[in-house]
């Protein structure tokens, strides 16, 4: 290494394009505090975008998980949790829309049943 | 003083300009208190609406029906985790956070929900929660994702996102109950019956011809955007035709559409009993309070673990 | 040796295929049903998140079991899961033991450290029988395994990131910790243990190297006690739920997990 060789540290650059959106990593730079981190990072990665904030994070600060993590992120299928598991509740409600079941007879509230559905729209 | 109005005014500019506002901007006083009133008590509401449902996790019929129910709670939790996150950072320049919220809780002077409140001793009640309380609750959630502040409206995209999951899982429930054996009926008209009176009061009551301060000022700043009463007709129209399609028989004998005034009318929900109600005074509501005291209280010892200014000892 | 699936398994081969399924499918549910029964209860709301996920991850392995017993002619999922009595389940009873007094409906004095505990000495074990299994002579078992094994990675990090936590943060809660350990370990003896009988779960290939895992257990979980400065306990077998003999809890556990399914079995839920 030459003994002029100069060091940097680098920067995470960070940026959000819509209040209700997240902050999503665009890129990382050379700089020497967050300061100028945060100065050189729009015109860097954000010249032809609208943005609404910008955070820039030492690169050293933030904490990874290790390549050998990534078995850890494994997921079986979770069709149950998933709202497209449920589509056929579609075609359900399109069924009862046309054809109602009938009213429930063995309720307690029998005696409102007839009244109420008299002004069934 | 001059100085104050003159940030007052500029405030809500921004705010009629449809600028959002985040956790590090200059915000009224006022504005943070009603935020954190709104937000601590969704909150709160989300992690005690964890414990109707908890109690059919285990009990859910099916294998399926067990996975579903267990992901839907840990959904709530996880809800109640993004909005006490939210209410913390509006804490913090006060000096507090979430110990707060739940002392808060446990005092009384925090309110959670009133449909929390409630019992669901039924299988059907898990599914009237799923479906109506949940529909309830998105009702309300799309009109605050649109509110002036921005983390707030970040959190309720994510939520309102699992709640489309947490409706479907209701509806199949009770679409499986509705299409089954008389029994099976039977039970889902009744827990329709049990639950219909809090989902009536679910939206707060009717504002009279003139809005409270509070109300108006919560508009201006777009903290909400809707009345309580707009809210409520809005569930309505959403889910009337649906249950009734089910064959289910909605205990209101005089529930019915306008056709010409566009509106619901209803026979007007027990607003004292509701009162009564979100004051701790329900049915379960000391039972739950104390289910999530003791369990609170206890897990101390693991909290202090995980605490950056825990007391430790070699 | 490689068995397609049901229609190629006979008669001798399908009696231990089948008890080594019931003991997979039945452990992974029981110990599914004490990890839920924290849902919405746990000491800190991120670590009440994280922990369901596990407590999903072992109900969607003990249904996958269960589809196999099923696809075998057993019965339905859903009967098996649900109607069998506690002499026919086959879950180390170690699993069954509540998480502290009371339950989850009522008076839950629950304890985080017996529970992470509890569930780490089953994870280990859990981790090992799954390798075993990627290798398993069943076709179906192989394939359910090297899917079940990715989530066990996961559960495995968690539990022994807790119990170093609470291991190294103070005295007390290092003796919390050595208490929840000593209560797991005086029931663990049957999480592992082999019986005569498992012998042919060996000489059909349906768990290589099964008789070695309590060894390999053992040696697992030495390695990480002897790291954390934890005592070495015996593992004790007080009953033996892989013969079908259980605490009164399972039968508590059982009455819960089917209350609304028994209601009407043939009905549609």
């Amino acid at each position: 290494m030459k003994e002029d060789k100069l060091g940097f540290d680098a920067y995470e650059v960070f940026a959000q394009t819509d209040s209700m959106r997240p902050h999503e990593h665009q890129f990382s730079l050379l700089a020497p505090n967050p300061e100028m981190a945060l100065t050189l990072a729009k015109e860097n990665f954000l010249r032809r975008s609208n943005i609404t904030s910008i955070w820039v994070v030492r690169r050293d600060h933030i904490v990874k998980s290790q390549p050998a993590d990534r078995a850890q992120f494994a997921r079986l299928d979770k069709s149950y949790r998933m709202k497209q598991s449920y589509s056929g509740l579609a075609d359900t409600w399109r069924k009862y829309k046309t054809m109602p079941l009938p009213p429930i007879k063995d309720s307690a509230s029998a005696n409102v049943a007839s009244e109420d559905c008299a002004d069934d729209d | 003083m001059a100085d104050d109005d003159q940030r007052l005014a500029e405030f809500q500019a921004r705010i009629d300009r449809g600028e959002k506002v985040e956790a590090e901007d200059w915000m009224p006083d006022d504005y943070r208190r009603q935020l954190i009133r709104l937000i601590a008590m969704h909150g709160i509401s989300e992690i005690m609406g964890t414990l109707p449902e908890k109690e059919w996790v285990p009990k859910a019929p099916t294998l399926y029906r067990k996975l579903a129910i267990m992901a839907k709670v840990q959904d709530e939790e996880g809800h109640g985790q993004l909005l006490i996150r939210v209410a913390e950072d509006l804490l913090e320049p006060l000096g507090q956070n979430r110990e707060d919220l739940f002392e808060d809780l446990f005092a009384g002077r925090l309110k959670f929900h009133n449909v929390f409140h409630m019992p669901a001793p039924t299988w059907a009640d898990a599914g009237i929660i799923g479906w109506l309380v949940d529909g309830a609750a998105i009702v309300t959630q799309s009109m605050l994702l649109s509110g002036s502040y921005a983390p707030y409206g970040r959190a309720l995209t994510r939520i309102v996102e699992e709640e489309g999951f947490h409706i479907h899982h209701g509806e199949s429930i009770c679409v499986s109950l509705a299409e089954g054996t008389p029994a099976q009926r039977a039970m889902l008209q009744d827990a329709l019956e049990r639950w219909w009176p809090a989902l009536m009061t679910f939206f707060g009551p009717r504002e009279g011809t003139h809005l409270s301060t509070h109300q108006q000022q919560n508009l201006r700043w777009r903290i909400r955007t809707k009345t309580n009463e707009e809210l409520r007709q809005r569930f309505l129209t959403k889910f009337v035709g649906r249950i009734r399609s089910l064959g289910l028989i909605i205990p209101d004998p005089i529930l019915r559409f306008d056709e010409t005034t566009r509106q619901w009318h209803y026979r007007e929900p027990d607003w004292d009993e509701f009162r009564r109600i979100i004051h701790n005074h329900g049915p379960m509501s000391q039972e739950r309070l104390y289910l999530r005291q003791l369990t609170y209280d206890e897990g101390r010892w693991v909290r202090e673990v995980l605490s950056k200014n825990a007391r430790r000892s070699a | 040796m490689t068995i397609e699936g049901p229609n190629h398994v006979k008669p001798e081969y399908r009696i231990p295929l089948t008890e080594v399924l019931w003991q997979l499918a039945d452990d992974d549910l029981v110990i599914a049903f004490r990890a839920s029964e924290w849902l919405g209860l746990a000491p800190h709301i991120e670590a009440d998140v994280a922990f369901a996920s596990i407590a999903q991850d072992e109900m969607g392995h003990a249904t996958m079991y269960f589809e196999l017993l099923e696809a075998l002619g057993e019965g339905s999922r859903d009967d098996l899961a649900h109607l069998r009595p506690s002499a026919e389940r086959r879950n180390a009873v170690l699993l069954e033991i509540p998480n502290g007094s009371g339950s989850y409906l009522h008076e839950p004095h629950f304890d985080w450290a017996f529970t992470v505990c509890r569930h780490y000495l089953y994870d280990v074990f859990e981790a090992l029988r799954l390798e075993a299994l990627t290798q398993s002579s069943y076709l179906p078992l192989r394939q359910v395994a090297q899917k079940a094994i990715r989530e066990e990675v996961y559960h495995l990090a968690h539990q022994e990131l807790w119990l170093r936590q609470l291991a190294e943060h103070s005295k007390l809660t290092r003796a919390r910790l050595v208490d929840g350990l000593s209560q797991a370990m005086s029931w663990a003896g049957d999480l592992t243990w082999a019986a005569p009988w498992q012998a042919a779960f060996e000489e059909f290939s349906l768990v290589p190297g099964y008789r070695a895992l309590q060894q390999r257990w053992r040696d697992a979980i030495d390695r990480k006690f002897r790291e954390w400065g934890l005592p070495l306990l015996k593992a004790e077998m007080p009953l033996n739920g892989r013969d079908g003999r259980h605490t009164r809890h399972l039968d508590d556990v059982l009455s819960t997990l089917s209350e609304v399914y028994r209601l009407d079995p043939t009905a549609k839920w």
